[in-house]
């Protein structure tokens, strides 16, 4: 494999991590607004947040591609494909990471905030010293594997025409006719990123683990 | 915070991340030359009209002539490139503003759309492999399992030319025609149908492993550009049919056609009446 062909499969795989970078960050914002949405006792703020998590779940995210990316140019919204691929990748992976940490806040031991209770801890000091520490450390692990998750499913935007990783392996593929190289590049690539993510990820724990937040 | 700009939020969260909300043009010409900017869409694995070359650049006979045509009209090139099965719904949702492709001229297809002049004939015909001696003539397929891209004319043709056999031919539908291509030179299919123009140049290319089946066995037909048949777009793609009739008028597209497939067809200015 030339320099050349290289350099396009390192540029496509920036491509795949810088989308599914922001896509990580942008759902987790939305997965928070979500997770409180939802663990709110007020129905009217809880309904819409289940309504987003059964969709965003539940379909399967090549159709929520193809719906954003046909759909709303219909509604007469400009959708490029980039933007298709970022919604479709944030709202999707925002939807799990509500659940992940709704996960992680309902695993607070109960004993632990009856406790602070008696202790005369005001909800916000229970919140800010008791629940989100332990269900930030509980998440985690959790969001380590939903970043690993999102960098494979990115190579589904090809269909709304971003070209990522796996689609400048098919098109090198194809007009060199040696599949095997640059599949091969192309895990070996994958595996790389991920690897990388899975070790910021223990380290990530490692310091909440010791950390004490305060 | 009070429940309406809360209800707001949630459900105008897809639609504020999709910032550029672009106001509809009226008239698809002006927007164009407006913008300085024809967006084509097209798949890029269908050589010679799209491919990625060896050093990764998008070429073809298609690159070639749009810039051409973006010379007449004054306007840059911007590509889309997308799965073939995606290509039309992109083009009525609005992705781009025309389709390069090309596609086969179809009775159903000319239904819905507007083709612009052809560019070049697209009768049907099978690719082999290099060494296989059990397909001599197009008939000789039957029984076999055959290659074709899938939601294409071509595909179409095969399994209409397949119900006519002794044998009924097993059609396999691939994402695009370069999987097809690679199944064949593995052996996993006997035979590809494709465009003459697309697999003499596949051939052309790897001789020792493909070779062409002649005669063609499809019905006659073309492959030209596509718009839609909104009243909106029509400005735009007089515009290209004109360019495209100059081009052809004064030699370039004979000179392209000669670069690509190594042969030049006598074109149509217009689009004739599908017989398929």
């Amino acid at each position: 494999m030339s320099l050349r062909l290289f350099e396009l499969m390192l540029t496509a795989a920036g491509y795949t991590v810088a989308i599914s970078a922001a896509a990580i960050a942008i759902g987790l914002a939305i997965g928070i607004l979500v997770c409180a949405a939802k663990l709110s006792p007020r129905l009217w703020l809880r309904w819409p947040a289940i309504v987003f998590v059964s969709f965003f779940r539940g379909v399967p995210l090549l159709v929520q591609l193809l719906l954003i990316y046909n759909l709303l140019p219909s509604l007469g919204i400009a959708v490029p494909s980039l933007v298709a691929a970022l919604i479709g990748l944030s709202l999707c992976t925002a939807a799990y990471q509500a659940e992940n940490l709704r996960g992680g806040f309902i695993s607070v031991p109960r004993g632990l905030l009856e406790a602070a209770d008696m202790a005369g801890l005001s909800p916000w000091q229970q919140f800010r010293r008791i629940r989100a520490p332990i269900a930030l450390r509980l998440t985690v692990p959790a969001l380590v594997n939903e970043a690993i998750l999102i960098l494979k499913a990115s190579s589904l935007i090809s269909v709304v025409g971003v070209v990522e990783l796996t689609r400048m392996a098919q098109n090198l593929s194809a007009s060199t006719y040696r599949p095997l190289l640059f599949y091969s590049v192309a895990g070996g690539l994958y595996l790389a990123i991920n690897w990388i993510v899975a070790a910021g990820g223990s380290v990530g724990e490692r310091v909440l683990r010791r950390g004490r937040l305060s | 915070m009070n429940r309406r700009i809360l209800l707001q939020t949630v459900v105008g969260l897809a639609l504020t991340m999709a910032a550029p909300i672009a106001a509809r043009a009226e008239d698809a010409l002006a927007h164009v030359k407006a913008a300085g900017v024809l967006k084509v869409g097209t798949e890029t694995a269908f050589a010679p009209f799209d491919f990625i070359d060896e050093a990764g650049e998008h070429a073809g006979l298609n690159v070639d002539l749009f810039n051409e045509v973006g010379k007449e009209l004054g306007v840059k090139i911007e590509w889309v490139a997308l799965p073939w099965d995606g290509v039309f719904p992109a083009l009525e949702s609005g992705q781009f503003n025309m389709v390069a492709g090309p596609a086969t001229i179809t009775k159903a297809r000319a239904e819905r759309y507007r083709f612009l002049s052809p560019i070049a004939e697209a009768t049907v015909a099978i690719l082999k492999g290099a060494k296989d001696d059990t397909i001599k003539t197009p008939a000789d397929i039957a029984g076999k399992k055959v290659g074709a891209g899938k939601a294409t004319a071509q595909l179409a043709q095969l399994q209409t030319f397949g119900k006519t056999l002794p044998k009924p031919v097993e059609a396999r539908e691939y994402p695009g025609y370069n999987e097809a291509y690679a199944d064949l030179a593995a052996g996993r299919v006997a035979a590809v149908a494709n465009s003459l123009p697309n697999i003499a140049y596949v051939a052309s290319k790897q001789p020792d492993t493909f070779a062409v089946v002649t005669p063609a066995f499809g019905q006659k037909s073309y492959f030209g550009f596509i718009g839609t048949k909104k009243p909106d777009d029509q400005p735009l793609l007089d515009a290209v049919q004109a360019a495209l009739v100059k081009i052809k008028a004064d030699g370039r597209m004979k000179t392209l056609q000669q670069k690509w497939f190594g042969l030049a067809f006598d074109t149509p200015d217009v689009a004739p009446e599908p017989t398929f």
